[in-house]
């Protein structure tokens, strides 16, 4: 086996933080705040491929787990005012208990009836934030005002920058370990991987509490950068098509992938703005999207290395090779 | 990996240059900045009334000697979410020197921390919510570069329980309300108020409320409920999609009275919305609604409306198309005498100063203005920094009145029913109702 930390690969993450803790010296404000969101962006995006790029189980229900990390730290600061410091990480094991519930399905069905079931569970709380306790979940109309952590976009374009430099390290680590094979073995054949003696409902298991523990982290966070929450936006189709999105025009089952993704639609979005300000630039960002994913399946990291190779003379072949060399998969 | 990286930077250097690119606007310019719904009717009657404001100071010279205002747009599509990234985007990718806002409450309440944070003088058109003025008046410093050019909801709510003492219970008898609430800061808002009011000062006893959500498309159920309750009417509150709970009562013909606020019925759309189904509606609108008899000064801005937008809708602005037309003109005059909307102190001085009174035929009619901090309103006994300044006391001559009642007749006319200055018809229920 092959070791998971090289020097190279070492140098070139912590080349890549450099860099981008330079950004905020060089771009402006308005630069930044587009970066936070894609950043957050990237932390869903992650999240879902860790568990439906990996293992193969499609969650179409990740706003669930978003949604509960959210209404947890947001709930027990603003309306208990606990300090954010015991909130956060409260919001984000109720997520992993939540993760939980998500994986008993997975016990018994898989394949498409696994991603109804999600869905499901979405449209579950959305309907259980207006009706239970809407003194406390604030109804259809969610909350406003939750506190911030820090303000000003460089702090924040810096803190959602460090969680999301985190996640993905992690994640990357944890991938290259015998581990992170096994859960991609999982995706590919989970009998074959049963077959070798291996219990793959533990490591279902620990890959629905990896992606829990991620979507918990975005979605605390985000929350306190937001300052705001409204169910209609958490609990939605576009939003979890938008981390499904992400994910697979990026490159699912890859680390770099779903930063790639998120990095590019959320800044096409907000390029659009002042040429098409209204509604018809979402109407272009979905074109943009379905034509990627149509035409390159595969996603943008792995259309970046085709043309590397063809700048390199090597053929189409050695594509998918050339991607497993180069170390960062 | 160290190309994909190089290539990511060279992304966001690009990326970069071209934000500072489009920031980059020429110093004789000032930047004002739209914040608002594009979709709705009443997000365009505030992007409207500011672009025709604009025009008009553009073509009288400019601002700021000399200096022309260009506008910048953001949409919000009525979603929070969308709100707050639109107002960092006015702030930070467009360094935008004063905004006009066309939000709905909620949205404005996702957005306010932002504007908290950069110090952008803000004028609100259409948001409401008296809880925004409490938070200038529990901490003014925080807030007070916020301006709403509109009467708040406990204002709106005040001449509406008299509305209900006059009318509903003098005149109609009524003793029993069900209020039927969509589930947003307004509608909590709203109910809250008149809940506490109407009983007290109207002697009507609320015996229920139903609170919907805004995507509810059969209200049938709902209006089930509310004639098993006993109540004499159905009192609703409705900003959001409020054409299908409006066009369900007249097509379902329910038979009991139903007034209230119904957003939609505040536009000159609604008879063709409701596919001429909407007679017999009545709402409790902001001034100047539909029906509602202008002043010279004001008929001019509909005129000139009418001219430049003809049939695309809206048709006519609804109210806070006349607030951003007013209110950008007075927001500019207070940064003239202030010297720009930077220092803070200064514009939002000159603009408490800023009062634009409206005569009809020899009396006071409308008033474009704002209560200063410690200022008291006679009635309530209490401050209201920063909002327009209403007046919810007969004979309605010391400011606008904070609302009118209109009601859409079956003939498909609308007409402003209360308070009796501003009255252009009567109060009656619909032909299918029983007396």
């Amino acid at each position: 086996m092959e070791k998971i930390f090289t020097t190279r690969s070492i140098l070139l993450w912590i080349l890549f933080a450099v860099v981008m803790c330079a950004i905020p010296f060089l771009a402006g404000k308005g630069f930044l705040r587009i970066c936070i969101q894609a950043f957050f962006l990237a932390i869903y995006a992650m999240s879902w491929d860790v568990l439906s790029g990996r293992t193969g189980y499609v969650s179409f229900g990740h706003p669930f787990l978003v949604g509960i990390g959210t209404y947890a730290t947001a709930i027990l600061s603003y309306r208990f005012d606990m300090p954010l410091i015991a909130s956060i990480p409260l919001g984000i094991l109720a997520t992993m208990i939540g993760g939980t519930i998500l994986f008993l399905p997975a016990l018994r069905i898989k394949e498409t009836y696994f991603a109804l079931v999600t869905l499901a569970f979405m449209e579950l709380i959305y309907q259980l934030t207006q009706v239970v306790r809407p003194d406390l979940t604030g109804g259809t109309r969610g909350i406003s005002g939750i506190e911030s952590i820090t303000t000003g976009a460089i702090n924040n374009y810096y803190l959602s920058f460090g969680l999301m430099f985190i996640i993905a390290f992690s994640l990357w680590a944890l991938m290259r370990t015998r581990l992170g094979n096994a859960l991609s073995a999982i995706g590919m054949n989970e009998e074959a991987v049963k077959g070798c003696g291996i219990n793959t409902t533990k490591l279902k298991l620990f890959a629905f509490l990896v992606s829990a523990l991620v979507a918990g982290i975005g979605g605390a966070f985000s929350v306190h950068y937001f300052g705001s929450l409204a169910p209609r936006n958490l609990f939605d189709i576009n939003f979890l098509f938008t981390i499904i999105v992400a994910a697979l025009i990026g490159g699912s089952s890859t680390i770099i992938g779903p930063m790639i993704g998120a990095l590019f639609l959320t800044f096409l979005l907000e390029y659009l703005r002042p040429w098409v300000p209204g509604t018809e630039r979402f109407f272009i960002y979905g074109i943009v999207a379905l034509l990627l994913y149509m035409y390159r399946p595969s996603g943008i990291y792995a259309i970046f290395w085709e043309v590397v190779d063809k700048f390199k003379g090597k053929n189409a072949s050695s594509i998918k090779d050339s991607t497993s060399i180069q170390g960062v998969k | 990996m160290i190309k994909i990286l190089k290539s990511i930077l060279a992304g966001i250097a690009l990326g970069s240059i071209a934000m500072t690119a489009q920031v980059a606007s020429a110093d004789d310019t000032i930047k004002l900045g739209f914040i608002g719904s594009f979709a709705s009717d009443t997000g365009r009657s505030t992007l409207r009334g500011a672009e025709m404001a604009v025009e008009e100071l553009n073509a009288a010279g400019g601002v700021l000697g000399g200096k022309k205002i260009e506008i910048v747009k953001a949409d919000t599509r009525q979603d929070v979410a969308e709100g707050i990234k639109a107002y960092e985007y006015l702030a930070e990718s467009e360094e935008v020197d004063f905004i006009v806002s066309g939000s709905i409450d909620d949205v404005t309440l996702g957005w306010l921390p932002r504007m908290v944070e950069y110090k952008i003088p803000t004028l609100d058109t259409w948001t409401s919510y008296i809880g925004i003025i409490d938070k200038l008046v529990e901490d003014y410093d925080k807030h007070k570069m916020y301006f709403m050019n509109i009467a708040s909801d406990e204002a709106l709510a005040s001449l509406y329980v008299d509305f209900g003492k006059d009318i509903l219970a003098k005149q109609m008898g009524w003793k029993k309300v069900i209020i039927l609430q969509e589930d947003t800061a307004f509608g909590g808002a709203i109910n809250g108020l008149v809940s506490q009011l109407l009983a007290p000062e109207a002697g009507i006893d609320v015996v229920d409320t139903i609170v919907y959500d805004v995507a509810t498309v059969d209200f049938a159920p709902l209006f089930s409920k509310a004639e098993a309750s006993g109540a004499d009417f159905i009192y609703v509150i409705a900003s959001v999609n409020s054409q299908v709970v409006a066009s369900q009562y007249v097509k379902l013909q329910v038979p009991m009275a139903m007034t209230g606020i119904a957003v939609s019925a505040m536009g000159q759309e609604y008879w063709e919305d409701t596919g001429g189904a909407g007679g017999g509606i009545s709402t409790l609108s902001p001034v100047p609604s539909v029906g509602f008899e202008l002043d010279p000064i004001s008929q001019e801005f509909v005129d000139k409306y009418k001219a430049k937008y003809g049939n695309d809708r809206p048709k006519y602005p609804h109210f806070n198309g006349f607030n951003a037309y007013f209110g950008v003109k007075q927001a500019f005059a207070a940064a003239e005498k202030a010297g720009g909307f930077k220092p803070l102190d200064p514009w939002v001085g000159a603009m408490l100063e800023q009062d634009l009174k409206l005569d009809k035929d020899g009396t006071p009619w409308m008033r474009y203005g704002f209560w200063k901090p410690g200022e008291k309103e006679e009635r309530t006994g209490r401050t209201y920094p920063h909002n327009a300044r209403f007046d919810i006391t007969k004979p309605y001559d010391d400011g606008a009145p904070s609302m009118v009642v209109l009601q859409w007749g079956e003939d498909g006319v609308a007409r402003v029913v209360y308070p009796e200055k501003y009255a252009t018809g009567k109060f009656e229920v619909p032909s299918w109702v029983k007396k």
